[in-house]
Parts: structure tokens; sequence; C-alpha cells
């Protein structure tokens, strides 16, 4: 087969998959989109009816709705990283996932920015995190790390979504050149004029590689700040230096195995097992181990040196954390994080993807819990034994929680369908 | 000096005098001495694993770099060996810790230097099985991996115990981390250094040691640079930010008064302010003059930050640490000198 042949195939490949949904992928569009529309429904009942309606009560003011927007905005951060970092080190098995990651990045921001409006309880008020110019002067405290987030998370979903958009266009184009009617025109707005010059194509080059090299720092520092929401506040558990860093490496695994539990699926209901082959799967699963190894180490270094420093407090709330009211969802997290993860020690199970799917799912699990024991754990047993106290989550939070995942399938299952999923022009580089 | 070196034995006989100098000037009962000791094993451990280490991440990636320097990285292996020496050597500079004495289980002497002579010599055994490997053998990355993982642990060790105990109960999670990433980028700088003297002026092109190989470690130096920034900045702004007095004064200690505070700022400057502009251009990563001076100074950066986190809490002896650096530089060139000349 020329080379003209090849690139034909690979357009039609994977073009085929932005074809006529079938009945598979309109149950799963519209079970996700119900699990959306019970998440909004909820949403206005709390508004209706308060803050109260959610199971915050004293010392647990910070609950689901903060592990929620802590692991989305987990998962938004490896995207971009995987598909930035990736690019840089001229890894070839990038092409099968960055198209993944950098959706995944974006809509997982989309649903992660609603958490803290929603946490707000009165979320007409959001403004007051902005620090917009106003006629009494009232600025917003700068020295606040929620203030640091406003600014990290709103730079970080820019970047993202202009990296997304931008390693698009050529592929917009070539939808373009094969589709007809109203989507022609679609892609023909969103493609921008792109012709293929070489004057183009260089001054896309330098523009994905200035924005991949800009990216990779942005992620780590934002995760950062987003660590240090917890870090910088005094209470036992969350003021410990190593945040950020294990924060960072958290936010890349959870965001790996995102993208394993994502792609597995659709190489298989979309036919791209050409292009997305059992040595990428390999690849992007040494990733997940090497950051379950990290994450391993902070939790061995966390919990060490609780012990080590002998500082009650500090003692006392890892101590409630392992043997406490949340002791099985430690040792849940501690198996779905760092045990799971060794089994890909095993060549054989990294090339499996049914294993790998498993793996990917309990991470995910594993790293939900890891955020919610984080917060609640440490807010239920903080230094006054006569304020201690402890959470269980009310239905409104349980739907607004799984309406969150039903928003996020529901974008993806939506962008699936509407633009190019494998980056084209990159797999044909390939070729 | 070929000819020297190329005698049999030579090589034993120079580490057992290097050893037994610097016993003779540690075990003297000067004030001092330990913590002169201390600082030179704190830097060279840093380097000397750091260098291993900087070998074992090359292969497990498959990096193409790692091939001009190689032998030479891995030849520092048998240092691994004269550090456990002068662990053995600190033993009574222990006394001086001041945790020291009190009943405990993790701070207790015999456990103390025996944890960290333990992983000491597993990161030799898993450096010497590295090396024994050959570089495109199935079996090298798994060894490399190995020997990834036990310096991770004991540079960790090193960090909490020979470091962050002096100031116990002064706790930073970080620290381990933030000595092995350190040590590692030190092993760059390293590397970058013996690409130098080993290739001179790299010729252009992308064939093994050429200048393509050279801009891969400046890439691997700026990158670390960057990452360096980010623990210090993580580290230290959290320690601030909570202004907990028991924290707090880890930083105040060392920024409150003179020389330290001056130290503390060229350490920001040797670290992340020099490298990181200087090896920002694309055509200043190939050029040998502007990567040997940032690989200088990152490793001076090195030897001032283990001298700043030593300083307010440890004497030390300027001839004792003279002849300690003396006899590590000597012993560091001379392994490194053989592999290069009988490569």
């Amino acid at each position: 087969m020329g080379n003209a042949e090849r690139y034909a195939k690979a357009d039609r490949d994977i073009l085929a998959a932005m074809e006529k949904p079938g009945r598979a992928y309109l149950a799963g569009l519209a079970f996700t989109a119900t699990l959306t529309v019970i998440g909004g429904i909820l949403w206005i009942y709390q508004i209706r009816n308060g803050l109260g309606v959610a199971g915050y009560t004293h010392p647990v003011n910070w609950a689901i709705y903060i592990t929620n927007f802590v692991f989305w905005v987990g998962i938004a951060h490896s995207g971009t990283l995987i598909s930035a970092v990736l690019y840089l080190f001229r890894a070839r098995y990038r092409t099968s996932f960055n198209r993944a990651a950098e959706a995944m990045t974006v809509f997982a921001l989309m649903v992660a920015g609603l958490f803290p409006l929603i946490h707000l309880g009165r979320s007409w008020v959001f403004y007051y995190l902005l620090p917009y110019p106003n006629q009494r002067q009232l600025w917003v405290n700068f020295r606040s790390p929620l203030i640091w987030d406003v600014f990290a998370v709103g730079t970080y979903f820019t970047v993202s979504l202009v990296f997304f958009y931008v390693g698009m266009i050529p592929d917009f184009a070539i939808a373009r050149r094969c589709k007809e009617g109203i989507r022609k025109r679609f892609y023909q707005v969103l493609s921008l004029g792109w012709k293929g010059t070489e004057r183009e194509w260089r001054h896309y080059g330098m523009l994905y590689l200035f924005l991949a090299a800009f990216a990779t720092p942005l992620v780590a520092s934002v995760h950062s700040v987003v660590s240090w929401d917890f870090a910088m506040s005094v209470v036992p558990g969350w003021h410990t230096t190593i945040f950020a860093p294990y924060f960072v490496a958290g936010a890349i695994f959870s965001g790996t195995a995102m993208v394993i539990t994502l792609v597995i699926p659709l190489r298989k209901a979309m036919n791209l097992h050409e292009y997305i082959t059992d040595d990428h799967f390999e690849s992007i699963a040494k990733i997940m181990l090497f950051t379950s190894l990290i994450v391993s180490y902070a939790y061995i270094v966390e919990f060490g040196l609780a012990w080590y420093g002998g500082n009650v407090f500090e003692t006392g709330a890892f101590r409630y954390r392992a043997l406490g009211d949340f002791r099985y969802l430690t040792w849940a997290m501690i198996f779905c994080n760092s045990l799971v993860p060794l089994s890909l020690f095993v060549k054989r199970l990294r090339r499996n993807t049914t294993c790998l799917l498993v793996v990917s799912l309990l991470v995910n699990v594993g790293m939900w819990l890891e955020r919610f024991v984080i917060i609640v754990a440490s807010l239920a047993h903080d230094y006054d034994p006569y304020v201690w106290g402890t959470y269980s989550p009310t239905y409104v939070e349980v739907g607004i929680s799984l309406g969150s995942f039903g928003m996020f399938f529901t974008l993806y299952l939506l962008f699936v369908k509407n633009l190019p999923v494998l980056s084209i022009t990159e797999i044909k580089e390939h070729l | 000096m070929t000819a020297f070196l190329e005698k049999k034995g030579v090589l034993a006989v120079l580490l057992a005098a290097a050893g037994a100098l610097m016993a003779f000037v540690s075990l003297r009962p000067f004030p001092g001495n330990g913590g002169s000791l201390l600082l030179a094993f704190l830097f060279f451990i840093g380097v000397v694993e750091g260098c291993i280490a900087a070998a074992a991440a090359g292969a497990t990636v498959n990096a193409r770099w790692v091939g001009s320097v190689r032998k030479e990285l891995l030849s520092v292996t048998p240092l691994l060996l004269v550090a456990s020496f002068l662990l053995l050597l600190l033993i009574p500079f222990v006394d001086s810790y001041p945790w020291a004495g009190r009943p405990g289980i993790w701070l207790r002497k015999d456990f103390f230097i025996g944890r960290n002579l333990a992983f000491l010599l597993l990161a030799y055994v898993t450096a010497r099985r590295f090396a024994a490997a050959p570089a495109d053998g199935g079996g090298t990355k798994v060894r490399a991996a190995w020997y990834l993982l036990v310096f991770v642990v004991s540079q960790s060790l090193t960090a909490f115990d020979l470091v962050m105990s002096l100031e116990y109960p002064w706790v930073s999670a970080l620290l381990g981390g933030y000595f092995f990433i350190e040590a590692l980028y030190g092993g760059f700088a390293v590397s970058a250094l013996l690409y130098l003297l080993l290739h001179g002026r790299p010729p252009a092109g992308n064939a093994p040691g050429t200048r393509s190989d050279l801009s891969d470690l400046s890439i691997l130096m700026f990158g670390f640079s960057l990452m360096w920034a980010g623990l210090f900045f993580a580290q230290f702004l959290t320690i601030w930010y909570g202004n907990i007095p028991e924290e707090v004064g880890f930083i105040a200690r060392r920024v409150s008064a003179s020389p330290l505070r001056e130290l503390c700022v060229a350490v920001l400057f040797l670290l992340f302010f020099i490298p990181f502009p200087a090896l920002l251009a694309t055509r200043a990563k190939s050029n040998p003059y502007v990567v040997s001076a940032a690989a200088l100074s990152i490793l001076s950066g090195i030897l001032v930050e283990r001298y700043v986190f030593l300083a307010p809490v440890v004497r030390f002896s300027p001839g004792a640490l003279a002849i300690d650096f003396a006899c590590l530089l000597v012993l560091f060139v001379a392994v490194v000198y053989k592999a290069r000349v009988f490569r």
C-alpha cells in the first residue's frame, strides 16, 4: 500500500468514528445525560433550600463537593500533562492518547469548576472570588490559597482549551474535506481556513511546541496550588510540605487511569486497534505504575513522619485515618492506589487490556477515596476533642456527585461523535 | 598518571590510604571534625548516588546520551563502599544529635547507623549489578529500576536521619524527595561535565557523542532546575506560611543573620537563577562553555545548600573539611579517570 492510500485509509478509519451513532452509544448518552439532569435538579434543590440539605456538620464543612473538585482537577491536570510532556519527549505512543487526554482535561475542568460554586451554597455570589474593580475598594484576600486557585485553574483552563483546539486545526481541515452539509460548514469554521502550506505548518509547529512547553510547568504549579488549599492551613493531616509534589503525582496517576478507562472502550467501540496498539497501552501503564510508586512513597512518608515527629495532634490525625471512622476507606485507598498497581510490574498484565481496565477503574476509585480521606478525616479529628465529629453524605451530595460523572461522560460521548478522536495528522507522521 | 593507575591494586591502595587519612582526621577529638565529615559525606553521597541514578534513569527510558558517559558514571560505584566507611566514622558524632541518649525506636543510635549502612551497601550491590549488565541487555532496565528504588530510599534516609533529625523535632515530609531529586540533578550536572571532558567540543549531528547528546543533557538540567525550584518553593512556602514556631525556626535560623542569609540567596541563584536562564536558549544548550558553567553552578549550589542545612547546628573545622574534600575528590577523579583511560 502506498503512502497516499495509507493516509486516505487513516482519514477514513478515524473519521468513521464520527459517523451515525449506534444504539449502544445512544443508550450510553441517554444514561449519562439523565445522571447530569438529576445532578442539576438536586443542585437547584440545594440552592432553593440552602446548604442544610448537604451533610455538612461542624467540624466537617469541607466534604464531598471539595473532594469532587480536587478529584476532577486532578483528572484534568494529567490530560494536558500526558499530551504535552509526551510531545516534548517525542514519545510516539502519545498519538494514541493525546486527543482523548486533552478532551478529558477540558471537560474535567468544566466539571471541577462547578464544585466551588456548588459548595458556596449561594452560588450567585461567586464573583466575590474575583478581583474585580469596585467602588468600595474591596479586594479579595490575595493571601488566600483559594484565590490562588481561581487564578491557577482559570489560567490552566484557558491554556488547555487553546492547546486542545490548536492541536485539532489540521484535523478539522481533513474533516472539512471529508464531510458534507452542515457538518462541513461546522468544520470549515473551526479549521480557520487551514490550507496546510509549509508556512502554516511551521507556525503551527512553533505554537504547539510553545504551548506544550508552557503547559508542562503550569500543570505542576496549578496542582501545587490546589494542594496548598490544604497544606497552608495548620490542620493536622493537611499541613505538610510534601503535599504539592504528592498532589501533582496523584493527579498524573488518576489522570492516566482515567485516560486508560476512556481509551480502552473507545478502541473497541470505534475499531481503532490498528492505531491504538497493546504496545501503546503498555507504555502508558508504565506511567501509571511509576506514579503509583510516587504516591505510595508519599503515603509512607506522611504516616512515617507523623509517628517520627511525635506531635500528638499529627499522630492522632493519622491514627484516626488508619483506625477511626474512615478506616475502611483509608485501607481501600491504599489497596487501590498502592497494591493493585503493583500488578503492572508483570509485562503480561500491562498488555492485557481487560486487566488494565480493571486496574484503572480501581485507581479512579482509590484516588477519589484518597481525596475524601484527606479532606474529611482531617477535619473530623483536629485539635480539640470537644469538637471532634464525623460526616456522612446526604442523597443530595451523592446525586450531585453522580451528576458530575454524568456530565463528564456526556461531554466525552458528544466529543467522540463530533471531533476527531485521534490526531490524524500525527498518526500519518508515524505511518 | 595512566601508568600509575594501570598497576594492579593501585586503586584499592588509594582507597585505603584516603580512608585511613580521613579516619585519622575525623577520629581526633577536635571540635568540628565530625561536622566536617558529615558535610563531606552529604555532598559526596549525593553526587555519587546521583551519578549512578542518572545512568539508571537514562537506561530505563532508553536515553541516547547515556551511551556517551555510561561507563564513567558507573565507575563511581566502588565509592559507595567508601561512603559506607565514612558513615561508620560518623558513629561518635551521632552522640551530638539532640535525640541521642533518649529512649526511642526509630531514633536509636545502633538502628540509626544500621539502617543507613544497610541501604548504602544495598545501593552498592544494586549499582554493581546494574553496572555489570550490558548497556543494551534484556535485564538492564530491571536492574536500573532496582537501583533507582534503593537510591530513593537511601537518599530519603540520608535526608530524614542525618539532616532532619539534627533539629529534632523539626519535620519536613518533603526533605527526602528534595534530596533525591537534588542528587539526580547533581548527577546530570556531573554527566554533562564528564561528557565535555570526554568529547571536548562535540561535533554537530545526531550520532552518539555529538552536540545532540549534550543538548539532551542540557534539557535535563534545565528541566530539573525548574523542578528543584518547585520543590524548594513548595517546601519553604508551606513552612513560612504555616508559621508554626517549631517549623518556622528552621528558616528563621538561616535567614536572620549573615553570612547564612547571603548563602541562602546564593543557593537560589546557583541552583535556579543561573542554570535556568543560562540554558533557556536552544543554542546555549549545546554550547560547552554555557553547559559547563551551569553544571558547575549546580554542583556548587548543592554543596552550599548542604552547608546551610548543617551550619546553624554543627561546628566545622576548616582543616578537616579541606582534607576530607581533597581525599574524596582525588578518589572520584581516580576512578573516573581509570574508567575513561581503560574504556
